[in-house]
């Protein structure tokens, strides 16, 4: 993880004093984790105004929701990135149910992309989960990590592993049990 | 369905990748609220996944996402405080500020709310909204802008008069610079003003309206000298 215990520290003394209402803590927080936050709703949304917007939202949820938080919903930053990239898909899934078709949005995501997975997604998940994506298969992998940071529905995983969705199904779902596992040996 | 412990986990860890979706997941949701089971279920991914964010590379967002954060969390005071990329342009402003945040607390006021009315005539928008104060029911004064000759109309419904030797004053608050008067404005009946193309533009950019309290006939430096007692954000129709 980035960020490390002591800025964990603070993140919390400023998640506490922005449950007080704390203003100025407030927007030290936005100071603090808006580049990180804004980077994870990039990478889900590959579009700009979606992203600021969900931003936007999240900040506005972390404001009312600050007392909410307690260590058993992770660390702060981590609960502040899970409340963003919720809004992020919340959004993208209102976004898409409005087009007509599917299609323009994965063409929009394939452009963004070097192919069906991005190296550093790869590595990245294999770092941090503490090698458990390791015990995954290639293609579980891959579809769970392309459902966490592009939120694609299993529609847009099968199509981007150009595979079945019966299949593409039960890869995550095999992989995610696979993963909790591993996680709770 | 039933909430056997394998399909929590199941549906949780999907839930919390963003896979599960529509109607499953609504359900779901409603299995969290009853469910303090479920609801640690969710947490445990949250927890794990929640890792996977700090990989991401961070990317600044443009300033405009603080101000907008600002405006809707305090839609009235974010006129207040300066956005850090703005900071500069507004320094001019100082003046006008410090008298706001002190007595607008004090004055315990200030929303704006959409008023629904038949669409104009013009093709232009039209500014609509209401001077209100949060312990009266009724909106003090309904402002609404007419078809043509940029004219903006005050409606005054329960606004009650100023103290004995002063006036109230309406002002436009531009995004930058100061505060344009309106002119003095009277308590009951309707009152017209007629905008200046630079005061159109002006209200057309930061939809923002102020009334100060001032002596009689109106500020003697053409700034706003009294308390600002409201500040209201207008809607375009």
């Amino acid at each position: 993880m980035v960020a490390s215990n002591s800025e964990q520290d603070e993140l919390m003394g400023l998640l506490i004093a922005v449950s007080r209402e704390d203003r100025q803590a407030f927007q030290q927080l936005y100071k603090k984790i808006s580049g990180r936050m804004f980077g994870l709703c990039l990478k889900l949304a590959s579009q700009q105004e979606l992203a600021e917007e969900a931003l936007q939202d999240a900040f506005i949820q972390i404001w009312h929701r600050a007392a909410e938080y307690h260590s058993d919903r992770g660390a702060p930053l981590s609960w502040m990135m899970t409340i963003a990239r919720y809004r992020t898909l919340d959004l993208m899934r209102s976004r898409k149910a409005k087009q007509t078709s599917g299609d323009s949005y994965l063409e929009h995501v394939e452009d963004q992309r070097e192919g069906p997975l991005d190296v550093s997604l790869r590595s990245a998940g294999a770092a941090e989960l503490t090698g458990c994506f390791n015990e995954l298969s290639d293609v579980q992998r891959d579809s769970i990590l392309l459902s966490y940071y592009r939120g694609f529905t299993h529609d847009e995983v099968s199509e981007a592993l150009s595979s079945p969705i019966g299949t593409v199904k039960s890869w995550i779902r095999r992989g995610l049990m696979v993963l909790k596992r591993c996680l709770e040996r | 369905m039933k909430k056997t412990p394998e399909r929590i986990e199941r549906l949780a860890a999907e839930y919390v990748l963003g896979s599960l979706h529509g109607l499953a997941r609504k359900r779901f949701e409603s299995w969290m609220m009853e469910s303090a089971k479920v609801r640690e279920e969710v947490w445990f991914w949250e927890r794990k996944f929640g890792q996977l964010p700090g990989e991401v590379p961070g990317v600044t967002p443009p300033t405009s996402v603080w101000s907008s954060i600002e405006r809707r969390l305090w839609p009235a005071e974010s006129l207040v405080e300066s956005p850090a990329g703005k900071a500069q342009s507004r320094a001019s402003q100082r003046w006008f500020w410090p008298s706001w945040s002190i007595l607008a607390t004090a004055a315990a006021l200030v929303m704006a709310v959409v008023l629904m009315q038949p669409a104009p005539q013009s093709s232009r928008a039209q500014f609509s909204g209401a001077i209100v104060q949060a312990d009266t029911k009724d909106p003090l004064w309904l402002v609404s802008e007419t078809g043509q000759g940029n004219l903006l109309k005050l409606r005054s419904v329960a606004a009650s008069a100023a103290e004995t030797g002063k006036d109230y004053e309406l002002w436009i608050v531009p995004e930058n610079g100061q505060p344009l008067s309106l002119g003095v404005i009277p308590v009951g009946g309707l009152h017209q003003v007629t905008l200046t193309d630079t005061a159109r533009q002006a209200l057309s950019q930061s939809r923002t309206l102020a009334i100060s309290l001032e002596p009689v006939g109106g500020s003697p430096t053409g700034k706003p000298t009294g308390p600002i007692l409201h500040v209201a954000q207008l809607y375009e129709l």
